[in-house]
């Protein structure tokens, strides 16, 4: 099969690619060997939340003192801060809000109760501004009972030293409580899926009578609202006499699973082709060294062939980079990936220090054309965490260096 | 009393509460004398807790050492009997494989039948059969009692006995002088880690069960002991590679066994001197986890390819004979040493040497020493009485065998770790019932019975009662859940700490076999704890939300 | 060191690095607490039962085998085989009467043709299907697929001779659903490919692809099964060079996938060339190597539902491909997601409940989708479909045969 672009990797910078490319009117495929990255959203996406050691309140100021071979230098900061303003109306048409914008951090509340900088928060979120203390009085932490990957106390402690008052209180909706009947079973994304309709109804009229017991101002609950749409919450806000906020659950996010349903249906609606659950095994190259066609498991010899391929496959933990106990490579195309020889100096002993491993991935050149044994491959583009050279956690640039790159590239290609 | 509510003294002090001091606290509360068991850190955090977890037929010293080798097995014997719940009667295997002397077998059986040990050669197409993870060219089998131990379980068994007989027990207490007077030990000076107060508790006599770290106990009574710390290296695979243990039937060497313990399969070990001062903190090195690879594959081909969870090191304590300060004649045999007769000083005993499997045998030795100096006439009972979670062990299994079919999986495994005591924890309660740890099935009820119940401080602790966190994700998913169970009893702040270290505690032994999946849920774990939870190197009291007030 | 290059284990199951991705997508785990999930019930249940077979848990048979899982699981663990070899391996209890009879679609259908109308007649009186309820299980809500009064096979007989006139041919595995139930997709699978100049012939000796013996735990009839017809595969595929077609998603899915991976029945050789027809006309169509001409009167709007099998399978881009090429059909794409059907294990009556729920979202759309028909590949899902959202549901093969101009395309493929 013929396409003007395959995207290898449907996760955020793979769909971002695909929902701008189509919506130029190209007929793109997306391959993606299972679900992505994005179902662990913390509910925030960074753009740069911290540059060594310091934390990062502009952004786009920070960007200057990163290294000239960063994502967001390759692509310019002027380029970058125009390029940002492109991802809310991207979320809105596929049917999701953000808050936030690229010139200032806000505080995201972890589910440890622990304040990290954001750019851009699903709705669903409670955020503080950096300069201001909170307006809230006194909020009530809501859990569903015996539901284990939410963390009041955590959370209590955190709005405490905030100087925001809380209290705690659990709740029970008679379909959310049957899922306890399965010892691990009462996931996030489980109590998600039953929260519609009536049930939110149940749910509301429950907040309300403890958040009145309370006589709290403002409602904290599990970001466990609204599996495929933003609507529950809607509901559910509608229904509560107080603000309700959410706060993110350790896995898995919902708002991610929804983002991933939400932005993979708007590329489908754009006349995408997303082909889940495959593999691309390896490509072919023309004598140039661009690459003509790759091959996916289950499409067996029938090769889709394109004009350009993105490669959006993701770091390690999406397999877009893999570790064998003596080298780092990258499994589709054997590009080139930068990481030491000797093992032990992949790792860091502190395992919150930060630890080398963690920027591995494809050399890139300005153009984001990976380089295959030294030389750029003119077709090809390495979209997100599969580029290396940053470090996008103790960055907290991961969904920035995702959507910018993925955002830069689809321009590019004509 | 003292603050910490204990009396201001005992008969007997123990100090350190791995196997063998925990067995000494046992026997001695058995026999009536009053006894406190104190320890720096945790139960079993030292040699014990790092070592194959193996129930030794004594096979592998039949040929070297026969003294030993019939010490082994008549201690597994007793083991089944009394530690039913901490032993799986796996059987074991001896193999020849092609580039081994097939006569050295020869003489292997004929030894392990002088030191009692069942052994019997078996056809190379029998032993695969009854293993088949086993390298298929091997040349020769022998089959011998050996079976897999839990000595987490195992010591913390013996604790909850030392207790009911009337025993103290004292974690995160560590010992900081020896009292003396007039040449003897009266006594110690512990100091809680935690607050950092130094508590003085007399006793008429004081037992030295430090393991390697008695080298530095003795000293401050002014004792040498020729200490040799010998390491040992170990890598843990992610399941069930072999159901019966595989060992290599020549001169004990590296990587020689492959020992099933509970979810996985432990590979081990290498030996090597180290330095005194390194043995707080042992990291595999690289060339280490290759000779365990390169050697372990040899037994078990499909460890080649099998995912590893971790590496770990623990230390021997092995002790020179006191007429060979050099150490070239070390011997692996227990050391009971009373230091009245040695050095001239009262009221003091070191129990050291031996190993896991002669953990009673040497308990029995060091307290009917410390009965005989105290005067007390009293038999050891320990080799007859099983220990708390192995009483009724017959029954048990039926009873599991009847239940099997109402019993949830996390019953199941809960039920293989702390056999009858298990009754003890709530079930039946969906709550309780919800598991924390998913990999390992430590069920809520669980961690509030650990938490209770057995000693725990910190999810390091926790682990070690119930293994969670010890599966496949190394706590990827269930740390947090049970930092939150831990908040409500410790706080917060320290709960969070507290959960920043166990991470540590898990990258450590992944680091060293960092590739592959292994890497993959590192990073997996970091962008949890770190990405979306916050959880960074800074301080906790101090982070950023301050910022807002 | 040339050891630990990758981890090999059997269903990868070690590669899971427990990010339980699988159980957000998990169809039964939305509706039925009872069961434990795919990440409890596979790879974490596994290293139990590797420690000590007691640990086997019986509510793995609430699995519906439909593979979501492993689509979504981003470390390609294959944890709807894991699950469904423990079953096989573990669950000792005897195979209920009901399931075998569910099971053994080959002799019911045979059984049920020579008497169609009264089978047809008998399934539906209330008293029989309140019977079947109580007695052997079978939920009493299921409108059972209607048996058809002559075979497949018997029709074809009587258009080989015919088949064998054409230079190029395809070897049909028609399946058990075409035989008994609908040989009118047979009719139609044969009037497409004879319109794009190719000639269909039967496999030496068909038996049912399996997939109903497999999830009833019949392990060595299913076996048997499928080295009959791995036979007369090889026979097609490689002495007489013809690819082998099919026009269930289910049927190929288990003869390609599940006979490697739980009956160790080998097929690599052949394994590429079992497709469906409809992946098989794409494809030429690709290459230009045949055309599809359509009437210019077909004007229908059609859904098409993604089986789930289908979705392992990733075909689904060439049967929607076809769909939509033709001019006349405004096509709507359903979300892809589990009808609850999954074979037999719908018509168990403890299992009807979860079933219905499973499918609850999807029936609604179709009814939302306002449209003629509803397309798919697997027989199963059509039942679930028709039975539960109103809309009649047919194989996009018959919907090309339907919509072919056959005059036109006949000419547009003589070269």
């Amino acid at each position: 099969m013929k396409y003007d672009t395959i995207i290898i990797g449907g996760g955020l910078s793979g769909l971002t690619a695909g929902i701008k490319l189509a919506e130029k009117g190209k007929k793109v495929a997306i391959v993606s060997l299972g679900q992505s990255a994005l179902h662990f959203s913390s509910g925030s996406l960074g753009l740069l939340g911290q540059v060594g050691d310091k934390e990062v309140s502009s952004p786009l100021e920070a960007m200057k003192e990163l290294d000239e071979n960063h994502p967001y230098r390759r692509i310019g900061i002027d380029c970058v801060a125009a390029l940002a303003k492109e991802v809310k109306p991207m979320f809105a048409a596929a049917g999701m809000s953000l808050d936030g914008d690229e010139t200032v951090n806000r505080y995201r509340l972890t589910p440890f109760g622990i304040c990290k900088p954001s750019w851009l928060t699903f709705s669903d979120f409670i955020t503080f501004d950096k300069n201001e203390p909170s307006k809230i009085k006194k909020c009530i932490i809501i859990n569903f009972k015996g539901y284990l990957d939410f963390y009041p106390d955590f959370i209590a402690d955190g709005l405490g030293r905030m100087g925001v008052e809380s209290v705690q209180a659990t709740v029970s909706v008679d379909v959310v409580e049957r899922l306890r009947k399965s010892s691990s079973e009462m996931r996030a994304a489980s109590i998600a899926r039953l929260l519609r309709g009536d049930v939110i109804d149940a749910l509301a009229a429950e907040i309300n009578r403890v958040a009145d017991d309370a006589d709290a101002d403002t409602v904290l609950i599990p970001a466990v609202v609204g599996f495929d749409s933003e609507k529950p919450l809607a509901m559910l806000r509608e229904k509560v006499l107080r603000p309700v906020y959410c706060v993110a659950t350790t896995p898995m996010s919902v708002c991610g699973t929804r983002a991933q349903l939400l932005l993979r249906r708007r590329f489908e609606q754009l006349g995408g082709i997303y082909l889940l659950g495959d593999n691309v095994a390896s490509g072919k190259f023309a004598s140039d060294g661009r690459i003509k066609s790759v091959m996916t498991t289950n499409l067996g010899d029938d090769e889709m062939e394109a004009d350009t391929f993105i490669l959006a496959t993701g770091g390690l933990f999406s397999r877009g980079i893999v570790a064998d106990p003596h080298k780092v490579y990258e499994p589709v195309f054997g590009l080139d990936v930068r990481a030491p020889e000797d093992r032990e100096q992949w790792y860091e002993r502190d395992f919150f220090a930060k630890q080398p491993y963690m920027s591995f991935g494809v050399s890139v050149d300005e153009d984001f054309h990976p380089l295959r044994s030294g030389k750029a491959v003119g077709n090809l583009y390495a979209v997100g965490a599969v580029i290396g050279g940053y470090d996008a956690l103790k960055e907290g640039s991961g969904a920035g260096v995702a959507l910018l790159t993925a955002l830069y590239v689809a321009n590019m290609i004509k | 009393m003292n603050k910490k509510g204990y009396p201001k003294s005992y008969d007997v002090i123990i100090i350190g509460a791995g196997a063998t001091g925990a067995g000494t606290a046992r026997d001695c509360a058995m026999r009536g004398l009053s006894t406190l068991l104190v320890e720096r850190f945790d139960f079993t955090a030292g040699a014990t807790g790092r070592n194959h977890g193996l129930l030794h037929s004594g096979a592998r010293y039949a040929v070297t050492d026969g003294e030993s080798a019939s010490e082994c097995i008549k201690e597994n014997m007793i083991l089944r009997r009394i530690a039913a719940h901490c032993v799986e009667e796996t059987g074991g295997l001896f193999v020849t494989l092609p580039e081994d002397d097939l006569d050295y077998q020869k003489l292997f059986i004929e030894s392990c039948q002088k030191a009692g040990i069942d052994a019997k050669a078996l056809d190379p197409a029998e032993a695969i059969a009854m293993e088949p993870a086993v390298n298929k060219d091997i040349i020769g089998a022998v089959t011998v009692p050996d079976g897999a131990v839990d000595p987490f379980r195992l010591t913390t068994a013996n604790v909850i006995d030392a207790r009911r007989h009337g025993a103290d027990v004292l974690t995160y207490h560590e010992v900081v002088g020896l009292k003396m007077s007039n040449g003897r030990v009266t006594g110690v000076e512990v100091q809680d880690r935690s607050t950092g107060d130094i508590i003085a508790i007399e006793s008429r006599l004081v037992i030295n069960a430090g393991g390697i770290w008695g080298h530095g106990i003795a000293a401050k009574a002014g004792i040498r002991i020729n200490m040799f710390p010998a390491k040992g290296a170990l890598l843990i695979f992610g399941h069930r590679v072999n159901n019966v243990v595989i060992n290599r039937c020549r001169k004990p060497a590296d990587a020689d066994i492959l020992v099933p313990g509970d979810t996985i399969s432990l590979i081990g070990t290498t030996s090597s001197r180290v330095p005194y001062d390194s043995v707080d903190n042992m990291d595999v090195t690289q060339e280490e986890v290759d000779v365990l690879l390169r050697e372990g594959i040899k037994i078990a081909p499909s460890l080649a390819y099998t995912r590893i969870l971790r590496a770990y090191a623990g230390v021997r304590p092995l002790i020179a004979s006191d007429n060979d300060p050099s150490g070239r004649s070390i011997s692996r045999g227990i050391v009971c040493l009373d230091h009245a007769t040695r050095d001239g000083v009262e009221g003091f005993i070191t129990i050291s040497g031996g190993k896991l499997m002669t953990y009673r045998l040497m308990a029995q030795w060091a307290t009917d020493l410390a009965c005989k100096k105290l005067g007390v006439d009293a038999v050891c009972l320990t080799a007859e009485k099983p220990l708390p979670g192995s009483d009724g062990a017959k029954d048990r299994k039926q009873t599991a065998k009847s239940h099997i079919i109402e019993l949830s999986t996390d019953q199941k495994a809960a039920l293989g770790r702390h056999g009858s005591l298990a009754e003890e924890i709530k079930f039946g309660d969906d709550i309780d019932d919800s598991l924390v740890c998913e990999c390992e099935q430590v069920s809520v009820g669980e961690i509030k019975y650990a938490i209770d119940k057995l000693h725990v401080n910190n999810l390091v602790n926790l682990r070690r009662r119930t293994r969670l966190g010890m599966g496949t994700c190394q706590g990827g998913i269930c740390a947090c859940r049970a930092s939150a169970i831990m908040a409500k009893r410790f706080g917060n702040v320290a709960a969070l700490g507290d959960l920043r270290s166990f991470v540590n505690e898990r990258w450590k032994g992944m680091r060293p076999v960092g590739w592959g999946q292994t890497l993959v849920e590192a990073d997996f774990a970091a962008w949890i704890y770190e990405g979306v939870g916050g959880l960074d190197a800074g301080d906790l009291k101090s982070t950023k939300n301050d910022a807002l007030k | 060191m040339e050891y630990q290059l990758k981890n090999i284990s059997r269903d990868n199951f070690e590669q899971c690095i427990k990010c339980t991705v699988c159980t957000v997508y998990c169809p039964v785990l939305a509706v039925n607490p009872d069961y434990p999930g795919p990440k409890q019930a596979g790879p974490d249940g596994e290293r139990y039962r590797l420690k000590n077979p007691e640990f086997y848990d019986m509510a793995l048979k609430y699995c519906l085998n439909c593979k979501r899982c492993e689509v979504a699981c981003p470390s390609n663990v294959k944890i709807g085989d894991i699950i469904q070899r423990a079953r096989l391996k573990y669950d000792k209890k005897p195979v209920k009467l009901r399931d075998r009879i569910l099971a053994e679609t080959d002799v019911m259908g045979t059984l049920a043709t020579t008497a169609a109308p009264i089978a047809n007649f008998m399934l539906k009186l209330p008293v029989v299907k309140s019977a079947m309820h109580s007695v052997i299980g079978v939920d009493r809500h299921r409108t059972f697929p209607r048996y058809s009064g002559r075979t497949f096979e018997s029709w074809f007989r009587k258009q080989a001779d015919a088949q064998e006139t054409f230079k190029r041919k395809v070897a049909y595995f028609h399946g058990c659903y075409v035989n008994y139930n609908n040989p009118d997709l047979g009719r139609d699978f044969v009037k497409v490919m004879n319109a794009v100049g190719y000639g269909v012939r039967l496999l030496e000796k068909e038996r049912c692809c399996g997939v109903a013996k497999i999830a009833n735990r019949l392990i060595d009839r299913a076996r048997h099964d499928a080295e009959i017809n791995m036979k007369s595969i090889r026979h097609a595929v490689i002495d007489e060079e013809i690819p082998v077609l099919g026009t269930s998603s289910t049927c190929m899915f288990t003869m390609r996938d599940e006979y490697p991976h739980l009956l160790g029945v080998d097929n690599a050789e052949v394994r590429d060339d079992m497709l469906l027809a409809t992946v098989f006309l794409c494809r030429l169509i690709d290459q230009g190597q045949v055309k599809l001409v359509f009437r210019k009167d077909y004007k229908k709007r059609i859904a098409y539902h993604t089986p789930c099998h289908m979705q392992k399978l990733g075909w689904g881009i060439y049967s929607t491909k076809l769909l939509r090429s033709i001019p006349g059909v405004d096509f709507v794409m359903l979300e892809s997601q589990c009808c609850g059907i999954a074979g037999t294990y719908g018509f168990k009556k403890e299992n009807y409940a979860t079933s219905q729920a499973i499918g609850r979202d999807l029936f609604e759309s179709i009814r939302e989708a306002k449209v003629d028909f509803v397309a798919t590949d697997c027989e199963t899902c059509k039942w679930q479909i028709e039975m539960s959202a109103g809309a009649s549901v047919l194989n996009p093969i018959s919907v090309i045969a339907e919509a072919l101009d056959v005059e036109a395309t006949v000419k547009a493929n003589q070269k």
